[in-house]
């Protein structure tokens, strides 16, 4: 007969397996996005280091718990808005317009950023969620669409954050003035 | 304090379900007693019964996440506890069988352990809600011992017996 406090040891060990197992299996279907972003962009290794580094966050959420756990999905959604949209734009390879020829990466990772910088806003003020919630969402959003804006090196993933960063500024200020009004009535 | 439905822990197993880990000290205190009391009750036996209950322990709050918030927790909890219960007891009894010992059936018995009893049969009315109409009325005749015999009516007992244990286990997470 082990003592109480070794059974509740154990008993939480045992707890925080079960919730790391469920994340990972919850989290495994997001691996075939992974693999087709990186079967489909011009550097697959790029693609994979995000896209693991997406994996891992997205685990470490889903095993968390409490608010950020609910960051995820969203988050997750608003990313596959500008990955989407940067591997169809790749398949263009570039496009002349008078005597000058350019990539559709970078202005596809802007506006793809500025799509899901606008959501991930929307859903955040809709939830009036805390900081944790936003940066969880953000930094998910961000990684996911980062594995299609590797295609020309950094410019596209800094293209991204700028695209997204511009997005989020109307939910910013929106909770902000909301934020304010509720305290002043 | 309403022994089946016990909204402070319910709360609080809700909470740990959602990942609120400063719950699961409490939560751990408030289910230990009830379910070392149930395996006391259905093994008569200290050293089994510690080592069911512990068993136990580990297994519910290694299914915490899962708990349904709709449903009350420590009846959710001691229907785990007893499965435990029966397979350790089981077990044993094969065990015994072997070494050519008789072993007693897990009982229940007392006014603490009608408490635990009425705990698991809500378990088990909460699994037959899951159930059809048709099903439903199958398990209740055939409880009652109203079923008539035959061949159809052994089918049907034995497909709702089957679903019923396939709701069980999905609502409480036994195999």
């Amino acid at each position: 007969m082990d003592s109480i406090d070794h059974v509740e040891r154990r008993a939480r060990m045992r707890y925080e397996g079960a919730r790391l197992r469920r994340a990972l299996i919850g989290f495994a279907p997001v691996l075939v996005v992974v693999i087709l972003a990186a079967r489909f962009s011009q550097r697959p290794s790029s693609a994979l280091g995000f896209g693991l580094a997406m994996f891992a966050m997205g685990i470490v959420l889903l095993w968390y718990g409490r608010d950020l756990k609910r960051a995820v999905l969203p988050g997750i959604a608003a990313g596959l808005l500008p990955l989407v949209l940067v591997l169809c734009a790749n398949h263009v390879k570039h496009v002349c317009l008078g005597g000058t020829c350019m990539t559709l990466c970078v202005p596809a990772c802007a506006v793809g950023g500025i799509v899901a910088g606008l959501a991930t806003s929307s859903v955040g003020v809709r939830h009036k969620s805390r900081v944790a919630f936003w940066l969880a969402m953000s930094a998910l959003a961000l990684l996911t669409g980062a594995m299609g804006c590797s295609c020309i090196g950094h410019g596209g993933v800094v293209g991204l954050a700028l695209g997204f960063g511009a997005g989020t500024v109307p939910g910013l200020l929106k909770g902000l003035f909301s934020g304010r009004s509720h305290a002043r009535s | 304090m309403d022994a089946i439905q016990d909204p402070t822990l319910d709360m609080l197993v809700a909470r740990l379900a959602d990942g609120d880990r400063s719950t699961f000290t409490t939560v751990f205190k408030m289910l230990w007693p009830p379910t070392l009391r149930l395996c006391m009750s259905m093994l008569k036996n200290e050293p089994d019964a510690w080592d069911a209950a512990q068993q136990a322990m580990e297994k519910i709050l290694s299914r915490a996440s899962d708990y349904d918030p709709r449903r009350p927790a420590l009846p959710w909890a001691l229907a785990i506890a007893a499965w435990e219960c029966r397979t350790l007891a089981r077990a044993r009894t094969r065990r015994r069988e072997v070494s050519g010992q008789t072993a007693a059936e897990p009982t229940v018995d007392g006014p603490e352990e009608a408490v635990m009893q009425q705990n698991l049969v809500q378990a088990a009315l909460a699994a037959m809600g899951h159930l059809s109409e048709k099903d439903r009325e199958t398990l209740v005749a055939t409880y009652w011992d109203e079923a008539a015999s035959g061949a159809t009516l052994r089918k049907r007992r034995e497909r709702a017996l089957a679903r019923l244990r396939r709701a069980f286990r999905r609502l409480y997470g036994l195999d």
